[in-house]
Protein backbone atom coordinates (compact mmCIF):
# COMPACT_ATOMS: atom_id res chain seq x y z
CA UNK A 1 0.00 0.00 0.00
CA UNK A 2 1.33 3.40 -0.95
CA UNK A 3 -0.16 6.60 0.37
CA UNK A 4 0.83 9.88 -1.22
CA UNK A 5 -0.24 13.38 -0.30
CA UNK A 6 2.48 15.81 -1.31
CA UNK A 7 2.72 19.34 -2.66
CA UNK A 8 5.58 21.30 -4.09
CA UNK A 9 5.59 24.45 -6.15
CA UNK A 10 7.34 24.03 -9.46
CA UNK A 11 8.18 26.88 -11.81
CA UNK A 12 5.28 26.21 -14.20
CA UNK A 13 2.60 24.74 -11.94
CA UNK A 14 2.17 23.37 -8.44
CA UNK A 15 2.74 19.66 -7.94
CA UNK A 16 -0.11 18.30 -5.88
CA UNK A 17 -0.35 14.53 -5.75
CA UNK A 18 -2.92 12.83 -3.60
CA UNK A 19 -3.47 9.12 -3.98
CA UNK A 20 -4.13 6.06 -1.88
CA UNK A 21 -2.87 3.15 -3.87
CA UNK A 22 -3.84 -0.33 -2.76
CA UNK A 23 -0.86 -1.82 -4.60
CA UNK A 24 2.86 -2.01 -3.91
CA UNK A 25 3.86 -1.52 -7.51
CA UNK A 26 2.69 1.67 -9.16
CA UNK A 27 3.23 2.99 -12.66
CA UNK A 28 3.46 6.79 -12.87
CA UNK A 29 2.24 7.93 -16.27
CA UNK A 30 1.76 11.26 -17.99
CA UNK A 31 3.38 13.54 -20.55
CA UNK A 32 6.90 14.90 -20.20
CA UNK A 33 6.97 17.84 -17.84
CA UNK A 34 3.89 16.76 -15.90
CA UNK A 35 5.84 16.47 -12.65
CA UNK A 36 6.66 12.75 -12.60
CA UNK A 37 10.35 13.19 -11.83
CA UNK A 38 9.59 15.93 -9.30
CA UNK A 39 7.24 13.53 -7.55
CA UNK A 40 9.99 10.92 -7.29
CA UNK A 41 12.48 13.51 -6.05
CA UNK A 42 10.00 14.68 -3.44
CA UNK A 43 9.58 11.16 -2.12
CA UNK A 44 13.36 10.62 -2.15
CA UNK A 45 13.80 13.79 -0.05
CA UNK A 46 15.68 15.68 -2.73
CA UNK A 47 13.15 18.53 -2.79
CA UNK A 48 13.54 20.22 0.58
CA UNK A 49 10.62 22.58 -0.04
CA UNK A 50 8.08 19.82 -0.57
CA UNK A 51 5.43 19.31 2.07
CA UNK A 52 3.04 16.48 2.80
CA UNK A 53 2.90 12.86 3.74
CA UNK A 54 4.25 9.66 2.23
CA UNK A 55 3.45 6.27 3.71
CA UNK A 56 4.71 2.98 2.36
CA UNK A 57 3.36 -0.25 3.84
CA UNK A 58 2.58 1.41 7.19
CA UNK A 59 6.02 3.04 7.37
CA UNK A 60 5.85 6.83 7.29
CA UNK A 61 8.60 8.17 5.03
CA UNK A 62 7.71 11.79 5.63
CA UNK A 63 4.95 13.77 7.30
CA UNK A 64 5.80 17.44 7.35
CA UNK A 65 2.67 18.36 9.31
CA UNK A 66 4.10 16.32 12.17
CA UNK A 67 7.56 17.71 11.64
CA UNK A 68 8.85 14.49 10.12
CA UNK A 69 11.06 15.52 7.25
CA UNK A 70 14.07 13.22 7.24
CA UNK A 71 17.02 14.09 4.98
CA UNK A 72 17.47 11.83 1.91
CA UNK A 73 20.18 9.76 3.58
CA UNK A 74 17.79 8.63 6.29
CA UNK A 75 14.87 7.62 4.05
CA UNK A 76 16.12 4.27 2.78
CA UNK A 77 14.67 4.85 -0.65
CA UNK A 78 16.39 3.50 -3.73
CA UNK A 79 16.26 6.13 -6.45
CA UNK A 80 17.21 5.15 -9.99
CA UNK A 81 17.14 8.32 -12.10
CA UNK A 82 16.56 8.27 -15.82
CA UNK A 83 20.21 8.81 -16.74
CA UNK A 84 21.39 6.34 -14.04
CA UNK A 85 23.72 8.92 -12.40
CA UNK A 86 26.55 6.51 -11.75
CA UNK A 87 29.64 7.94 -10.04
CA UNK A 88 32.13 8.37 -12.90
CA UNK A 89 35.16 8.13 -10.61
CA UNK A 90 34.23 4.74 -9.20
CA UNK A 91 34.22 1.35 -10.89
CA UNK A 92 31.01 -0.66 -11.02
CA UNK A 93 31.77 -2.61 -7.86
CA UNK A 94 32.40 0.52 -5.80
CA UNK A 95 29.34 2.16 -7.33
CA UNK A 96 27.19 -0.74 -6.19
CA UNK A 97 28.81 -0.76 -2.75
CA UNK A 98 28.49 3.01 -2.32
CA UNK A 99 25.28 2.94 -0.33
CA UNK A 100 26.09 -0.15 1.72
CA UNK A 101 26.94 0.50 5.33
CA UNK A 102 30.26 -0.83 6.42
CA UNK A 103 29.88 -4.36 7.68
CA UNK A 104 26.57 -4.82 5.89
CA UNK A 105 25.87 -8.37 4.88
CA UNK A 106 27.64 -9.23 1.64
CA UNK A 107 24.43 -11.08 0.84
CA UNK A 108 22.88 -7.79 -0.31
CA UNK A 109 25.72 -7.10 -2.70
CA UNK A 110 25.81 -10.65 -4.00
CA UNK A 111 22.08 -10.71 -4.49
CA UNK A 112 22.01 -7.41 -6.40
CA UNK A 113 24.91 -8.54 -8.59
CA UNK A 114 23.29 -11.88 -9.25
CA UNK A 115 19.79 -10.63 -10.02
CA UNK A 116 21.06 -7.99 -12.42
CA UNK A 117 23.81 -10.17 -13.88
CA UNK A 118 26.53 -7.53 -13.60
CA UNK A 119 29.33 -9.72 -12.28
CA UNK A 120 31.47 -9.31 -15.43
CA UNK A 121 31.05 -5.53 -15.28
CA UNK A 122 32.35 -5.10 -11.72
CA UNK A 123 35.88 -3.88 -12.60
CA UNK A 124 34.69 -1.52 -15.34
CA UNK A 125 34.09 2.22 -15.10
CA UNK A 126 30.69 3.74 -16.01
CA UNK A 127 32.11 5.50 -19.10
CA UNK A 128 32.72 2.12 -20.74
CA UNK A 129 29.20 0.77 -20.13
CA UNK A 130 26.27 0.71 -22.55
CA UNK A 131 22.98 2.38 -21.65
CA UNK A 132 21.35 -0.86 -20.60
CA UNK A 133 24.35 -1.88 -18.49
CA UNK A 134 24.31 1.47 -16.73
CA UNK A 135 20.67 1.08 -15.86
CA UNK A 136 21.32 -2.37 -14.44
CA UNK A 137 24.23 -1.10 -12.35
CA UNK A 138 22.14 1.82 -11.07
CA UNK A 139 19.41 -0.63 -10.12
CA UNK A 140 21.89 -2.90 -8.36
CA UNK A 141 23.30 0.10 -6.49
CA UNK A 142 19.82 1.01 -5.29
CA UNK A 143 18.98 -2.59 -4.36
CA UNK A 144 22.18 -3.08 -2.36
CA UNK A 145 21.02 -0.44 0.14
CA UNK A 146 18.06 -2.67 1.04
CA UNK A 147 15.54 0.08 0.25
CA UNK A 148 11.98 0.05 1.51
CA UNK A 149 10.87 1.62 -1.77
CA UNK A 150 12.34 1.85 -5.26
CA UNK A 151 11.82 4.89 -7.47
CA UNK A 152 12.44 4.03 -11.10
CA UNK A 153 12.46 6.94 -13.52
CA UNK A 154 11.94 5.60 -17.04
CA UNK A 155 14.46 2.82 -16.59
CA UNK A 156 13.85 1.67 -20.15
CA UNK A 157 13.78 5.07 -21.88
CA UNK A 158 16.37 5.55 -24.58
CA UNK A 159 16.95 1.82 -24.62
CA UNK A 160 16.23 -0.09 -27.82
CA UNK A 161 13.70 -2.89 -28.11
CA UNK A 162 16.23 -5.68 -27.72
CA UNK A 163 17.63 -4.11 -24.54
CA UNK A 164 14.17 -3.45 -23.18
CA UNK A 165 13.64 -7.14 -23.49
CA UNK A 166 16.85 -7.71 -21.54
CA UNK A 167 16.10 -5.30 -18.67
CA UNK A 168 12.37 -5.75 -18.15
CA UNK A 169 12.83 -9.28 -16.83
CA UNK A 170 15.21 -7.96 -14.16
CA UNK A 171 12.54 -5.55 -13.00
CA UNK A 172 10.02 -8.35 -12.81
CA UNK A 173 12.51 -10.44 -10.92
CA UNK A 174 12.94 -7.64 -8.39
CA UNK A 175 9.20 -7.52 -7.96
CA UNK A 176 8.81 -11.24 -7.66
CA UNK A 177 11.80 -12.34 -5.59
CA UNK A 178 12.54 -9.27 -3.46
CA UNK A 179 8.99 -7.91 -3.13
CA UNK A 180 10.22 -4.31 -2.82
CA UNK A 181 7.46 -1.80 -3.53
CA UNK A 182 8.17 0.62 -6.37
CA UNK A 183 7.02 3.63 -8.33
CA UNK A 184 7.78 3.26 -12.01
CA UNK A 185 7.72 6.22 -14.38
CA UNK A 186 7.08 5.28 -17.99
CA UNK A 187 5.49 6.36 -21.26
CA UNK A 188 4.84 2.79 -22.26
CA UNK A 189 1.48 1.29 -21.36
CA UNK A 190 2.81 -2.19 -22.06
CA UNK A 191 5.58 -1.74 -19.52
CA UNK A 192 3.12 -0.35 -17.03
CA UNK A 193 0.90 -3.37 -17.50
CA UNK A 194 3.81 -5.76 -17.26
CA UNK A 195 5.36 -4.40 -14.07
CA UNK A 196 2.73 -2.53 -12.08
CA UNK A 197 -0.50 -3.42 -10.34
CA UNK A 198 -1.67 0.15 -10.08
CA UNK A 199 -1.20 3.35 -12.07
CA UNK A 200 -1.31 7.12 -11.67
CA UNK A 201 -1.69 9.52 -14.57
CA UNK A 202 -0.38 13.06 -13.99
CA UNK A 203 -1.14 16.26 -15.85
CA UNK A 204 0.47 19.55 -14.89
CA UNK A 205 1.32 18.26 -11.45
CA UNK A 206 -2.08 16.81 -10.59
CA UNK A 207 -3.47 13.29 -10.62
CA UNK A 208 -6.02 13.01 -13.42
CA UNK A 209 -6.51 9.28 -13.09
CA UNK A 210 -5.66 6.55 -10.60
CA UNK A 211 -6.52 2.91 -11.03
CA UNK A 212 -5.30 -0.27 -12.58
CA UNK A 213 -2.84 0.03 -15.46
CA UNK A 214 -5.58 -1.35 -17.75
CA UNK A 215 -8.01 1.37 -16.77
CA UNK A 216 -5.34 4.05 -17.03
CA UNK A 217 -4.63 3.44 -20.68
CA UNK A 218 -7.44 5.65 -21.92
CA UNK A 219 -6.33 8.54 -19.71
CA UNK A 220 -2.76 7.94 -20.77
CA UNK A 221 -3.59 8.07 -24.48
CA UNK A 222 -5.46 11.31 -23.92
CA UNK A 223 -2.74 12.96 -21.84
CA UNK A 224 0.55 11.75 -23.18
CA UNK A 225 1.48 12.35 -26.82
CA UNK A 226 4.61 10.27 -26.34
CA UNK A 227 2.72 7.30 -24.96
CA UNK A 228 3.41 3.84 -26.32
CA UNK A 229 0.98 1.02 -25.97
CA UNK A 230 2.73 -2.26 -26.33
CA UNK A 231 0.55 -5.26 -25.58
CA UNK A 232 2.49 -7.38 -23.12
CA UNK A 233 1.65 -10.98 -22.27
CA UNK A 234 3.24 -13.40 -19.89
CA UNK A 235 2.76 -17.10 -20.30
CA UNK A 236 4.43 -20.38 -21.02
CA UNK A 237 6.54 -21.10 -24.05
CA UNK A 238 7.00 -24.55 -25.46
CA UNK A 239 9.34 -25.48 -28.25
CA UNK A 240 7.86 -26.41 -31.60
CA UNK A 241 9.68 -28.15 -34.42
CA UNK A 242 13.33 -27.09 -34.74
CA UNK A 243 13.44 -23.91 -36.83
CA UNK A 244 9.66 -23.58 -36.78
CA UNK A 245 7.51 -21.23 -34.78
CA UNK A 246 7.36 -21.57 -31.02
CA UNK A 247 4.14 -22.10 -29.19
CA UNK A 248 3.26 -19.60 -26.52
CA UNK A 249 0.36 -20.23 -24.22
CA UNK A 250 -1.10 -17.48 -22.08
CA UNK A 251 -4.48 -17.58 -20.35
CA UNK A 252 -5.31 -20.75 -22.24
CA UNK A 253 -4.81 -18.95 -25.53
CA UNK A 254 -2.21 -20.33 -27.95
CA UNK A 255 -0.05 -18.05 -30.03
CA UNK A 256 2.48 -18.81 -32.71
CA UNK A 257 5.66 -16.89 -31.94
CA UNK A 258 8.91 -16.56 -33.91
CA UNK A 259 11.39 -19.41 -33.96
CA UNK A 260 14.61 -18.85 -32.05
CA UNK A 261 18.00 -20.47 -32.66
CA UNK A 262 17.82 -22.03 -29.21
CA UNK A 263 14.35 -21.95 -27.88
CA UNK A 264 14.22 -22.28 -24.12
CA UNK A 265 10.84 -23.47 -22.99
CA UNK A 266 9.37 -22.04 -19.80
CA UNK A 267 7.97 -18.77 -18.54
CA UNK A 268 8.07 -16.10 -21.20
CA UNK A 269 7.00 -12.54 -21.80
CA UNK A 270 6.04 -11.19 -25.20
CA UNK A 271 5.15 -7.75 -26.51
CA UNK A 272 3.07 -6.81 -29.53
CA UNK A 273 3.07 -3.21 -30.76
CA UNK A 274 -0.41 -1.72 -31.29
CA UNK A 275 0.54 -0.98 -34.90
CA UNK A 276 0.87 -4.71 -35.48
CA UNK A 277 -2.67 -5.59 -34.48
CA UNK A 278 -4.86 -5.92 -37.56
CA UNK A 279 -8.59 -5.35 -36.98
CA UNK A 280 -11.42 -6.64 -39.13
CA UNK A 281 -15.20 -6.60 -38.81
CA UNK A 282 -15.46 -9.72 -40.97
CA UNK A 283 -14.35 -13.19 -39.95
CA UNK A 284 -10.71 -13.48 -40.96
CA UNK A 285 -10.04 -16.53 -43.07
CA UNK A 286 -7.42 -17.18 -45.61
CA UNK A 287 -4.94 -14.70 -44.17
CA UNK A 288 -1.29 -15.43 -43.67
CA UNK A 289 -1.25 -14.26 -40.06
CA UNK A 290 -1.01 -17.24 -37.75
CA UNK A 291 -2.80 -15.70 -34.81
CA UNK A 292 -6.43 -14.83 -35.40
CA UNK A 293 -8.77 -14.14 -32.52
CA UNK A 294 -12.37 -13.19 -32.23
CA UNK A 295 -13.12 -10.30 -29.91
CA UNK A 296 -15.20 -7.34 -29.00
CA UNK A 297 -14.41 -3.62 -28.99
CA UNK A 298 -14.32 -2.19 -25.49
CA UNK A 299 -13.56 1.39 -26.33
CA UNK A 300 -12.29 3.65 -29.05
CA UNK A 301 -10.27 6.68 -27.95
CA UNK A 302 -9.59 9.34 -30.50
CA UNK A 303 -6.49 11.46 -30.22
CA UNK A 304 -4.96 13.49 -33.04
CA UNK A 305 -6.31 11.43 -35.89
CA UNK A 306 -5.38 8.17 -34.23
CA UNK A 307 -8.03 5.80 -32.93
CA UNK A 308 -6.73 3.83 -29.97
CA UNK A 309 -8.97 0.82 -30.02
CA UNK A 310 -9.22 -1.48 -27.04
CA UNK A 311 -10.41 -4.94 -27.89
CA UNK A 312 -10.91 -7.86 -25.59
CA UNK A 313 -10.07 -11.09 -27.33
CA UNK A 314 -8.83 -14.46 -26.16
CA UNK A 315 -8.98 -13.38 -22.54
CA UNK A 316 -6.79 -10.31 -23.07
CA UNK A 317 -7.22 -6.62 -23.58
CA UNK A 318 -5.52 -5.58 -26.77
CA UNK A 319 -4.66 -2.09 -27.85
CA UNK A 320 -4.71 -1.55 -31.58
CA UNK A 321 -3.68 1.67 -33.25
CA UNK A 322 -5.79 2.59 -36.24
CA UNK A 323 -6.19 5.76 -38.21
CA UNK A 324 -9.36 7.62 -37.42
CA UNK A 325 -10.50 7.11 -41.02
CA UNK A 326 -10.04 3.36 -40.76
CA UNK A 327 -11.94 3.17 -37.50
CA UNK A 328 -14.80 5.21 -38.95
CA UNK A 329 -14.95 3.16 -42.12
CA UNK A 330 -15.16 -0.05 -40.13
CA UNK A 331 -17.74 1.51 -37.87
CA UNK A 332 -15.81 0.54 -34.77
CA UNK A 333 -17.76 1.43 -31.69
CA UNK A 334 -18.03 -0.02 -28.24
CA UNK A 335 -19.49 -3.52 -28.33
CA UNK A 336 -18.75 -4.20 -31.99
CA UNK A 337 -17.72 -7.75 -32.87
CA UNK A 338 -14.30 -7.88 -34.47
CA UNK A 339 -11.56 -10.24 -35.46
CA UNK A 340 -7.93 -9.42 -34.86
CA UNK A 341 -4.90 -10.89 -36.54
CA UNK A 342 -1.30 -10.76 -35.37
CA UNK A 343 1.56 -12.02 -37.46
CA UNK A 344 3.97 -14.41 -35.82
CA UNK A 345 6.81 -11.94 -36.17
CA UNK A 346 4.86 -9.19 -34.47
CA UNK A 347 5.53 -11.04 -31.20
CA UNK A 348 8.72 -9.71 -29.60
CA UNK A 349 10.07 -11.75 -26.79
CA UNK A 350 10.93 -9.72 -23.69
CA UNK A 351 11.86 -12.64 -21.50
CA UNK B 1 75.09 42.11 9.31
CA UNK B 2 76.06 39.21 7.10
CA UNK B 3 73.81 39.00 4.13
CA UNK B 4 71.92 35.72 3.92
CA UNK B 5 72.81 33.24 1.18
CA UNK B 6 70.63 32.64 -1.86
CA UNK B 7 69.72 29.24 -0.45
CA UNK B 8 68.57 30.56 2.91
CA UNK B 9 66.43 33.21 1.22
CA UNK B 10 64.98 30.56 -1.06
CA UNK B 11 64.21 28.23 1.85
CA UNK B 12 62.60 31.02 3.88
CA UNK B 13 60.42 31.93 0.89
CA UNK B 14 59.49 28.31 0.30
CA UNK B 15 58.62 27.76 3.96
CA UNK B 16 56.51 30.89 4.24
CA UNK B 17 54.66 30.16 1.00
CA UNK B 18 54.02 26.56 2.03
CA UNK B 19 52.65 27.54 5.44
CA UNK B 20 50.48 30.28 3.92
CA UNK B 21 49.07 27.90 1.29
CA UNK B 22 48.35 25.16 3.81
CA UNK B 23 46.71 27.70 6.10
CA UNK B 24 44.27 28.96 3.46
CA UNK B 25 43.52 25.50 2.03
CA UNK B 26 40.64 24.46 4.32
CA UNK B 27 39.16 27.96 4.44
CA UNK B 28 39.52 28.51 0.69
CA UNK B 29 38.01 25.14 -0.22
CA UNK B 30 35.17 25.72 2.22
CA UNK B 31 34.49 29.17 0.75
CA UNK B 32 34.67 27.78 -2.80
CA UNK B 33 32.21 25.01 -1.89
CA UNK B 34 29.71 27.42 -0.39
CA UNK B 35 30.03 29.83 -3.32
CA UNK B 36 29.55 27.00 -5.81
CA UNK B 37 26.59 25.36 -4.12
CA UNK B 38 24.57 28.04 -2.41
CA UNK B 39 22.54 30.77 -3.98
CA UNK B 40 21.67 34.09 -2.43
CA UNK B 41 22.02 37.85 -2.67
CA UNK B 42 25.00 37.82 -0.32
CA UNK B 43 26.87 35.56 -2.68
CA UNK B 44 27.90 38.40 -4.98
CA UNK B 45 28.99 40.48 -2.02
CA UNK B 46 31.22 37.72 -0.67
CA UNK B 47 32.61 37.01 -4.11
CA UNK B 48 33.49 40.66 -4.58
CA UNK B 49 35.09 40.92 -1.15
CA UNK B 50 37.14 37.79 -1.79
CA UNK B 51 38.34 39.12 -5.11
CA UNK B 52 39.49 42.47 -3.68
CA UNK B 53 43.09 41.37 -3.07
CA UNK B 54 43.30 40.60 -6.80
CA UNK B 55 42.41 44.11 -7.90
CA UNK B 56 43.57 46.40 -5.08
CA UNK B 57 47.22 47.47 -5.09
CA UNK B 58 49.00 44.98 -2.84
CA UNK B 59 50.40 47.87 -0.85
CA UNK B 60 46.84 49.02 -0.13
CA UNK B 61 45.96 45.58 1.22
CA UNK B 62 49.18 45.69 3.22
CA UNK B 63 48.27 49.07 4.69
CA UNK B 64 44.82 47.84 5.69
CA UNK B 65 46.43 44.84 7.41
CA UNK B 66 48.93 47.12 9.08
CA UNK B 67 46.15 49.34 10.45
CA UNK B 68 44.27 46.32 11.77
CA UNK B 69 47.33 44.76 13.38
CA UNK B 70 49.06 47.77 14.94
CA UNK B 71 48.89 47.83 18.72
CA UNK B 72 46.08 50.36 18.74
CA UNK B 73 44.22 48.57 15.93
CA UNK B 74 41.22 46.30 16.46
CA UNK B 75 43.06 43.05 15.91
CA UNK B 76 46.40 44.24 17.26
CA UNK B 77 44.95 45.01 20.67
CA UNK B 78 43.64 41.47 21.07
CA UNK B 79 46.87 39.95 19.84
CA UNK B 80 48.95 42.22 22.05
CA UNK B 81 46.98 41.15 25.11
CA UNK B 82 47.52 37.51 24.10
CA UNK B 83 51.24 38.24 23.80
CA UNK B 84 51.34 37.42 20.10
CA UNK B 85 53.58 39.53 17.95
CA UNK B 86 52.96 39.46 14.25
CA UNK B 87 54.10 42.66 12.63
CA UNK B 88 57.61 42.55 11.15
CA UNK B 89 58.05 38.84 11.91
CA UNK B 90 57.89 35.86 9.54
CA UNK B 91 54.29 35.43 10.67
CA UNK B 92 53.47 38.73 9.01
CA UNK B 93 54.94 37.40 5.78
CA UNK B 94 52.71 34.36 6.08
CA UNK B 95 49.68 36.53 6.75
CA UNK B 96 50.35 38.89 3.84
CA UNK B 97 50.96 36.09 1.35
CA UNK B 98 47.94 34.14 2.64
CA UNK B 99 45.59 37.08 2.13
CA UNK B 100 46.97 37.83 -1.32
CA UNK B 101 46.85 34.19 -2.48
CA UNK B 102 43.39 33.42 -1.15
CA UNK B 103 41.35 34.48 -4.22
CA UNK B 104 43.67 32.56 -6.52
CA UNK B 105 42.82 29.38 -4.64
CA UNK B 106 39.10 30.05 -4.37
CA UNK B 107 38.40 30.81 -8.04
CA UNK B 108 39.62 27.57 -9.65
CA UNK B 109 38.29 25.55 -6.71
CA UNK B 110 34.86 27.11 -7.15
CA UNK B 111 34.89 26.36 -10.87
CA UNK B 112 35.88 22.76 -10.15
CA UNK B 113 32.99 22.38 -7.70
CA UNK B 114 30.54 24.02 -10.10
CA UNK B 115 31.46 21.49 -12.78
CA UNK B 116 30.21 18.61 -10.63
CA UNK B 117 26.75 17.43 -11.64
CA UNK B 118 24.64 18.32 -8.57
CA UNK B 119 22.58 15.20 -9.24
CA UNK B 120 25.60 13.07 -8.35
CA UNK B 121 25.70 14.76 -4.96
CA UNK B 122 21.96 14.24 -4.52
CA UNK B 123 22.48 10.59 -5.48
CA UNK B 124 25.13 10.26 -2.78
CA UNK B 125 22.70 11.60 -0.18
CA UNK B 126 19.93 9.32 -1.40
CA UNK B 127 22.29 6.36 -1.07
CA UNK B 128 22.65 7.07 2.62
CA UNK B 129 25.67 9.39 2.92
CA UNK B 130 25.62 12.49 5.09
CA UNK B 131 26.58 15.80 3.41
CA UNK B 132 30.16 15.72 4.71
CA UNK B 133 30.58 12.17 3.53
CA UNK B 134 29.21 13.03 0.09
CA UNK B 135 31.71 15.90 -0.06
CA UNK B 136 34.56 13.53 0.76
CA UNK B 137 33.45 10.57 -1.36
CA UNK B 138 32.00 12.32 -4.41
CA UNK B 139 32.88 16.02 -4.56
CA UNK B 140 36.59 15.80 -3.68
CA UNK B 141 37.45 12.91 -6.03
CA UNK B 142 35.62 14.63 -8.89
CA UNK B 143 37.25 18.03 -8.38
CA UNK B 144 40.75 17.29 -7.15
CA UNK B 145 42.39 18.45 -10.37
CA UNK B 146 40.79 21.87 -10.08
CA UNK B 147 41.64 22.03 -6.39
CA UNK B 148 45.26 21.11 -7.08
CA UNK B 149 45.51 23.66 -9.87
CA UNK B 150 44.15 26.33 -7.50
CA UNK B 151 46.55 25.28 -4.77
CA UNK B 152 49.53 25.51 -7.11
CA UNK B 153 48.37 28.90 -8.34
CA UNK B 154 48.00 30.18 -4.78
CA UNK B 155 51.40 28.74 -3.86
CA UNK B 156 53.16 30.41 -6.76
CA UNK B 157 51.46 33.68 -5.93
CA UNK B 158 52.64 33.27 -2.34
CA UNK B 159 56.22 32.75 -3.53
CA UNK B 160 56.27 36.08 -5.30
CA UNK B 161 54.24 38.33 -2.97
CA UNK B 162 55.87 41.71 -2.50
CA UNK B 163 53.61 44.69 -1.83
CA UNK B 164 51.58 43.54 1.14
CA UNK B 165 54.57 41.77 2.65
CA UNK B 166 56.81 44.83 2.66
CA UNK B 167 54.05 46.86 4.34
CA UNK B 168 53.53 44.57 7.34
CA UNK B 169 56.71 42.51 7.50
CA UNK B 170 59.28 44.95 6.27
CA UNK B 171 62.36 43.75 4.44
CA UNK B 172 64.52 42.28 7.18
CA UNK B 173 67.27 39.99 5.82
CA UNK B 174 67.20 36.57 7.46
CA UNK B 175 63.83 37.21 9.08
CA UNK B 176 61.25 38.51 6.67
CA UNK B 177 63.18 38.88 3.45
CA UNK B 178 61.74 36.62 0.76
CA UNK B 179 63.00 36.27 -2.82
CA UNK B 180 60.88 39.11 -4.14
CA UNK B 181 62.05 41.46 -1.41
CA UNK B 182 65.68 40.39 -1.79
CA UNK B 183 65.63 41.04 -5.54
CA UNK B 184 64.33 44.53 -4.84
CA UNK B 185 66.91 45.23 -2.15
CA UNK B 186 69.91 43.84 -4.08
CA UNK B 187 68.98 45.87 -7.15
CA UNK B 188 68.49 48.91 -4.96
CA UNK B 189 72.05 48.69 -3.62
CA UNK B 190 73.55 47.98 -7.03
CA UNK B 191 74.10 44.21 -6.70
CA UNK B 192 72.38 43.46 -9.99
CA UNK B 193 74.22 40.17 -10.54
CA UNK B 194 73.17 38.81 -7.16
CA UNK B 195 69.60 39.93 -7.86
CA UNK B 196 69.66 38.21 -11.26
CA UNK B 197 70.74 34.95 -9.60
CA UNK B 198 67.59 35.09 -7.50
CA UNK B 199 65.53 35.93 -10.58
CA UNK B 200 66.93 32.77 -12.19
CA UNK B 201 65.91 30.60 -9.23
CA UNK B 202 62.48 32.20 -9.12
CA UNK B 203 62.02 31.65 -12.84
CA UNK B 204 62.84 27.96 -12.58
CA UNK B 205 60.42 27.45 -9.68
CA UNK B 206 57.65 29.43 -11.40
CA UNK B 207 58.19 27.55 -14.66
CA UNK B 208 57.87 24.20 -12.90
CA UNK B 209 54.71 25.14 -11.03
CA UNK B 210 52.92 26.80 -13.93
CA UNK B 211 53.91 23.91 -16.20
CA UNK B 212 52.56 21.36 -13.75
CA UNK B 213 49.36 23.31 -13.38
CA UNK B 214 48.96 23.53 -17.18
CA UNK B 215 49.39 19.78 -17.55
CA UNK B 216 46.83 19.11 -14.85
CA UNK B 217 44.25 21.45 -16.36
CA UNK B 218 44.77 20.12 -19.85
CA UNK B 219 44.27 16.55 -18.68
CA UNK B 220 41.07 17.64 -17.06
CA UNK B 221 39.90 19.28 -20.30
CA UNK B 222 40.64 16.11 -22.23
CA UNK B 223 38.82 13.99 -19.70
CA UNK B 224 35.76 16.23 -19.89
CA UNK B 225 35.77 16.13 -23.69
CA UNK B 226 35.92 12.33 -23.75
Amino acid sequence: MIELDVSLSLSRFPLRVQANLPADTVAVLGPSGSGKTSLLETIAGLRPKAVGRVVIRDATVMDTAKGLRPPPERRRIGYVPQDSCLFPHLDVERNVRFGMTRGAATRLFDEAVRILEIEPLLPQYPATLSGGERQRVALARALATEPRLLLLDEPLAGVDVALRGRILPYLLRIRESLAIPFLYVTHNAGEARAVAESALVLRRGAVVHAGSPEESIAAMSREDPEARFDNVFSGLLSAGEPGAAGLFVAHGQRFAVPAEPVLTPGAALYAVAPDDVLVSTQPLTGVSARNVLRGRVRSVEDSDGTAWTRISAGGFDWTARLTRAAAEELGLTKGADVWIAIKTHAFHRLR
Amino acid sequence: MTSPTDLSIFLLTLRVAAIATLAILPLGIGAAWILARREGPWRTLIETLLSLPLVLPPTAVGLLLLEALRRSGPLGRVLDRAGVEILFTWKAVVLATAVMSFPLLVRPARTAFEEIDPRLLAMGRSLGSRPWSVFRRVALPLSWRGLLAGTLLAFSRALGEFGATIMIAGNIPGRTQTMALAIFQRTHIGQDDAALRLVGITAIVAFTIVGASEIITRRRARKTAA
